[in-house]
């Protein structure tokens, strides 16, 4: 009886974020998949049902398929060598312990930068002529590149910002997770003969795990959802080439004004997510059962 | 106690005052784009402030929205979120779409206030050619109004005048046909090993498509017709524009491939090109940091001389209310006047609208320093209303994305033409 009480008080505490959650997440993505089905912009200004045309239309549309590889590009790109670096950095880090704080604060600090700002700065970095990149790549006889201006670098000169702006987010997390990590292991496979890096290959990469779990997804959805140095940068140009699928759903959104079209691109990315979580944690998550204690 | 009773009564009593005086205050939110490079925000504020000095039941609240595209995505979300700005500059492309929203009111009864054709007389016609809706009123009116340039780096010209001489060239003068273009940009453009050191002509991306549109009229075709309706993106004239910029940038390489609209005025000041294409509205930025000589140009011509104009215009909102749209009318007609008009193209660039502006003696001294500011009037003579049609931001996405394919060379020029034709009618109908 006085379990079934506090089983009931525990939905009661639930409601009132389950109600928010409810009217700003899920209401939302329903109303979406509702109004992928109807035909509604500019030119026709209330919703009409229009069965499957939005999503016929997006098979036959060019840019939404160069937008998902873009985005594909963008997310695996960016995220592996991220997180690679990441607690590469946090491992030399964590055995240098002179001066630590330093590399920490030089690492971190571009993630303080807000991302708009980084954004005009980094437009500079990139200008064609002017700018320090290419003024660098001309001094070493290399030919200056279009960075932004270009369609073939576009997207490369956004995930170097990205990476630069995550790296050291990834490499405090990475760091905390490397507290978790008994020295004695270490000590014990020194004796034993271990290099550094068959060590760390053996110990801490397994062991930092369950950080890893956190740092990939944390890395999907900071990647998925990336907007701001693109809308400020090259507003998904030239030519498309740096459009990603969440920028796409805010341009047919928001400047071309086709509602339909643009629900129904996010039904597609809420699909694609919800896939994503279900196989990371379904494999991923059940595997992930070591702990150092 | 009582005295504490008192004190709060008092209290109360001088905060209301202040409510009604406040509330008394008509509150105008003012929407604006800065279009081209160049510190600009701070001469809009600089005006308001003038504007509310001599108007001081007036409160206006400026607010920049970012470049062209990102301003009219802010208007179309704040109207239809029921909570449209009072008065809004979009881009003068947009007019078809804000009438499609229902979201502007006709301004013909102000101007007939102010002596209805007698007023409007002040200002230059070819400005006006942007501002009517289909039924024939008056929608929208001019404030940053430009057309685009040729600027050109006199030291240059004259560092290659033996050169240009043996080619039958001037080097006093910039090209005046499309023809000379290419020479002189031949000429101009200086490699060393793989790196080029100084380009020929610059032509940016980013607004190419209104560029492309002066090309297409200096060859005596255009894009979309006047009824904002029949595209004639695809037509013949059009494509010898477009295959002179491609071979500008892909065969001869003497103008760089889509160089970002904001980055090209440093370029034409830090003296990597001898030539460019770039708004008026740019001049003012050119004219104080560039430390050589400079002249502006009409754009060459092909058939003739030809061009859009461009810039945006001043919109007054429905759904506000009655003294807030009169309010914001009063805004307007202070921003168009002789000394604001001309004080705004002395510290940007852009052509004053008001063509009283150029009788006073501050401008006229003005322009006796710097004559490049007339190019772009004069060039008036043989500008056209530039195009307008419904659904324009994705229509200009249409053009932008297909020009830049040609110019990349991943398209052909025919292709890029088709495919943008195709994707522009599908837009108008709203497909």
């Amino acid at each position: 009886m006085r379990e079934k009480v506090e089983q009931y008080r525990a939905y009661f505490f639930l409601i009132p974020g389950l109600f928010f959650l409810f009217l700003f997440t899920y209401l939302p993505i329903m109303w979406a998949a509702w109004l992928s089905f109807n035909r509604w912009n500019l030119l026709c200004f209330k919703p009409k049902f229009a069965g499957m045309a939005n999503y016929v239309k997006l098979l036959h549309d060019d840019v939404f398929w160069l937008v998902m590889k873009n985005t594909l590009v963008f997310v695996t790109v960016s995220i592996f060598p991220t997180m690679f670096l990441a607690l590469i950095f946090a491992i030399l880090i964590d055995e240098r312990m002179k001066g630590r704080v330093y590399y920490i604060y030089s690492l971190f600090y571009p993630t303080l930068i807000p991302m708009a700002a980084a954004a005009m700065l980094w437009v500079y970095i990139y200008s064609p002529n002017l700018g320090i990149l290419n003024v660098f790549l001309a001094k070493l006889g290399l030919p200056k590149l279009g960075w932004l201006g270009s369609s073939s670098t576009s997207l490369w000169a956004l995930i170097i910002i990205t990476f630069w702006k995550n790296l050291g987010f990834f490499m405090l997390i990475y760091l905390s997770g490397l507290q978790n990590v008994s020295r004695e292991l270490y000590e014990a496979a020194y004796i034993d003969g271990a290099g550094w890096w068959r060590r760390h290959v053996s110990i801490t990469f397994p062991l930092v795990a369950p950080t890893s779990l956190f740092v990939l997804v944390t890395a999907i959805i900071l990647t998925f959802r990336v907007f701001d140095q693109i809308h400020l940068m090259t507003e998904g140009g030239p030519g498309n080439s740096s459009n990603v699928i969440v920028y796409y759903i805010f341009e047919n959104g928001f400047k071309f004004f086709d509602w339909g079209k643009a629900s129904c691109l996010t039904t597609v990315l809420v699909l694609i997510l919800l896939t994503l979580t279900l196989i990371i944690f379904g494999i991923f998550g059940k595997r992930i059962t070591y702990s150092s204690d | 106690m009582k005295r504490m009773y008192f004190f709060a009564i008092a209290l109360v009593m001088v905060f209301l005052f202040f409510a009604s005086t406040a509330s008394a205050k008509v509150n105008i939110k003012f929407y604006y784009p800065v279009g081209v490079a160049g510190p600009l925000v701070k001469v809009i504020n600089g005006m308001v402030a003038k504007f509310e000095k001599e108007n001081p039941d007036i409160h206006v609240e400026p607010v920049y929205a970012g470049n062209y595209n990102q301003t009219m995505q802010k208007v179309q979300t704040a109207v239809l979120g029921g909570n449209p700005p009072d008065i809004a500059v979009v881009e003068i492309s947009e007019l078809f779409s804000l009438l499609q929203m229902d979201a502007i009111i006709p301004l013909d009864k102000y101007i007939e206030q102010e002596g209805g054709d007698k007023f409007l007389a002040n200002f230059y016609e070819g400005f006006l050619g942007n501002a009517y809706g289909r039924d024939g009123k008056i929608y929208g009116f001019p404030f940053q109004r430009s057309t685009p340039i040729l600027y050109w780096n006199k030291d240059m010209f004259k560092a290659a005048a033996s050169k240009l001489k043996a080619a039958g060239l001037d080097a006093n003068r910039p090209p005046a046909n499309w023809d000379e273009l290419v020479k002189y940009a031949k000429i101009l453009t200086i490699r060393e090993g793989n790196q080029t050191k100084q380009y020929g002509v610059i032509i940016p991306g980013g607004w190419n498509d209104w560029i492309f549109e002066a090309f297409s009229r200096q060859n005596g075709s255009q894009l979309i017709k006047e009824d904002g309706l029949t595209v004639t993106f695809n037509s013949p004239e059009n494509l010898e524009a477009l295959e002179l910029w491609v071979k500008l940038m892909q065969e001869l390489k003497v103008c760089p491939v889509l160089r970002p609209w904001n980055i090209t005025p440093d370029d034409f000041i830090g003296g990597v090109t001898a030539m460019m294409y770039y708004s008026t509205g740019g001049m003012a930025k050119i004219r104080k940091t560039a430390k050589f000589n400079w002249g502006a140009a009409f754009q060459p011509k092909k058939k003739r001389y030809g061009t859009p104009v461009g810039g945006g215009d001043f919109h007054i909102f429905k759904g506000i209310p009655k003294k807030n749209q009169d309010a914001a009318w009063k805004f307007v007609k202070f921003m168009a006047s002789p000394e604001m008009a001309g004080l705004w193209s002395i510290e940007s660039g852009y052509v004053a609208v008001n063509k009283n502006s150029y009788d006073r003696a501050d401008m006229k001294a003005f322009l006796k320093k710097f004559p490049q500011m007339t190019v772009a009037r004069e060039q008036l003579n043989y500008a056209y209303p530039k195009m307008m049609a419904v659904n324009y931001q994705l229509i200009r996405n249409a053009m932008t994305t297909n020009l830049d394919a040609a110019l990349e060379g991943k398209k052909t020029p025919e292709k890029a033409l088709k495919d943008a034709h195709k994707l522009m009618e599908e837009a108008i109908k709203g497909q």
